[in-house]
């Protein structure tokens, strides 16, 4: 990074490999831009550990702590050791005006972070859940590669609990809308991903249902 | 390829909402609108672009589908730049990149606070007790960095929590463990629950209790079985010894109530827990329930009553706002 060693001296920490270096519901007040080492991303979900991402050197992390004293909604651990500049919403100015190459990277997270939010708001406002549920798919297959499109089967590397979590809904009422689908023969179900038969019927369900709405 | 100047006529097009494209536009001269649906009230906006301003940055920007139609209202001059162009020119110009930055989290946190919003009703995990679970977690896996890591936080920021002095404890199992057996290794800290409780001193341990029974009766709410939270959090109440969990307790009895589709009862519930404690936290919500009530008895003119009431106290960022904005557009269909 630019003039990476002066900055490190006034805003760089240093985590140990396996240093926790914020855990998930923790009021978050500052946020990361990684100089070294890597950083895995990850959700506790009962007995198990989820891993979200894995972020290298130049990615920033723990950005929504800009935003306010909202909990962390990931814990980020330090896979190797990691150096990594702290910025919070006092300080970040002042740092962002002498990196406007910063400034860009976190102008353009924050462009992501307003699209992610506004998808998830659109499936959210479906009064419908079943439209919920298809609506989260189309929301994934919106992720994807276009060269997917004019493909109607789709796979999902994707869990149930996951979608409850994007159609804001407990995992038992989730379970059941997949169920239902499951048996309409729409979806098939497997512990490591779930196929949609017909992604192009849900982007119709989801669309009517819209429509019905307004 | 350089910044290409255009110019368009009054009344023609610059990019229709769908379109996705990598160019970001500066007005030099006329007048352009951006028109599209807000996604919350569902009414079209129309906003003006001024002469000086960029837009279609952030659909540029991640290859999204552009959100708003540019219509031109006046013939304009307008810049185009491809994404890198667009990049060039405000990285030598931070002044540009922090004001698009406070745009860019200012809207971040409005649609934050929407979905939150939105969220409101679905069960979600309390902060407290999912930092404690943390720790529990990385103390089960032998994690015991990890684990005092999570504790101690914890500690932290609840120092008089419900599990403040479980945490204390855990911490001491861990750092012993740690240092008799080493991370990885010797007995998972949280199977040895049992013992480590013996020695609680007796007043944290009923203090606890009831908070463990209140979360146990709110447990059973988000699975459902109404009338068995109901008793529990009657049997709280009726134990009486801890004001903090006898509000919540009368709050929750309420929600069971509702669920249970006994709208009178929880009228005369919710509308004790008004006269008992006026300043309850949950004050708006109990009047949210009130007036949810009325309506589902059919008495919408009360329901409109308490709904315009809740209006009064509330402000737009609170996540019940919404809700309330959407129960009394209800009510005044069926009036």
């Amino acid at each position: 990074m630019n003039g990476g060693n002066s900055m490190f001296t006034r805003f760089g920490v240093t985590f140990q490999k396996g240093d926790i270096i914020f855990c998930e519901y923790e009021p978050g007040d500052n946020f990361y831009l990684i100089q070294s080492g890597r950083v895995q991303i990850l959700k506790i979900m009962g007995d198990i550990e989820k891993t979200i991402d894995i972020l290298q050197p130049g990615e920033i992390f723990g950005e929504m702590a800009i935003l306010e004293e909202a909990p962390r909604s990931a814990t980020a651990v330090a896979l190797d050791q990691v150096k990594a500049l702290e910025f919070n919403r006092e300080n970040f100015e002042i740092l962002m005006q002498g990196n406007p190459q910063i400034a860009l990277k976190l102008l353009k997270l924050f462009t992501k972070r307003i699209y992610d939010q506004k998808r998830r708001f659109m499936i959210l406002t479906l009064d419908d859940i079943e439209a919920r549920v298809a609506d989260v798919f189309l929301m994934l297959a919106e992720k994807t590669s276009s060269d997917m499109e004019g493909i109607d089967k789709r796979e999902f590397a994707t869990t149930i609990d996951d979608i409850a979590h994007w159609a804001g809904m407990s995992p038992a009422k989730c379970r059941e809308v997949l169920n239902h689908f499951l048996v309409q023969r729409r979806v098939e179900i497997f512990p490591d991903k779930i196929v949609v038969k017909n992604i192009n019927d849900f982007a119709r369900f989801v669309s009517s249902k819209r429509k019905y709405q307004e | 390829m350089s910044p290409k100047a255009i110019q368009y006529r009054a009344n023609s097009i610059i990019f229709f909402k769908g379109d996705i494209s990598d160019k970001v536009y500066i007005l030099n001269s006329g007048k352009v609108s951006l028109n599209y649906i807000d996604i919350e009230t569902g009414q079209e906006v129309h906003d003006l672009i001024k002469t000086g301003e960029f837009f279609g940055v952030k659909s540029a920007f991640g290859r999204y589908p552009r959100e708003e139609t540019a219509v031109v209202l006046q013939d304009s001059a307008v810049i185009a730049f491809s994404v890198p162009e667009f990049e060039q020119l405000i990285s030598k110009n931070t002044r540009i990149i922090m004001k698009m930055l406070k745009v860019f989290s200012n809207q971040l946190r409005r649609i934050h606070n929407q979905v939150q919003n939105l969220l409101y009703t679905e069960e979600q995990v309390n902060p407290e007790t999912g930092l404690f679970k943390i720790g529990e977690y990385y103390l089960t896996n032998k994690r015991y960095h990890q684990a005092l890591y999570a504790y101690r936080r914890y500690l932290v920021y609840y120092p008089s929590g419900v599990h403040s002095s479980e945490a204390t404890k855990k911490i001491e199992t861990a750092e012993e463990y740690l240092q008799k057996y080493g991370q990885g290794k010797g007995p998972a800290g949280v199977s040895q629950k049992s013992t480590a409780f013996v020695e609680k001193p007796q007043k944290t341990k009923e203090l606890s209790n009831v908070a463990q029974q209140y979360y146990n009766a709110v447990s059973l709410i988000s699975q459902q079985k109404y009338e068995n939270a109901y008793s529990e959090f009657k049997k709280i109440i009726d134990q009486g010894n801890d004001e903090e969990y006898l509000a919540k307790s009368r709050y929750e009895m309420g929600r069971c109530l509702f669920f249970m589709k006994k709208y009178e009862d929880c009228i005369n519930t919710f509308s004790g827990l008004i006269q008992k404690y006026p300043t309850h936290p949950d004050l708006k919500d109990a009047l949210f329930f009130v007036g949810k009530c009325y309506q589902s008895l059919g008495d919408q003119v009360k329901a409109e009553g308490f709904y315009n009431k809740i209006m009064t106290m509330i402000s737009e960022d609170e996540p019940l706002y919404r809700k309330v904005k959407k129960a009394l557009r209800s009510v005044k269909e069926n009036v």
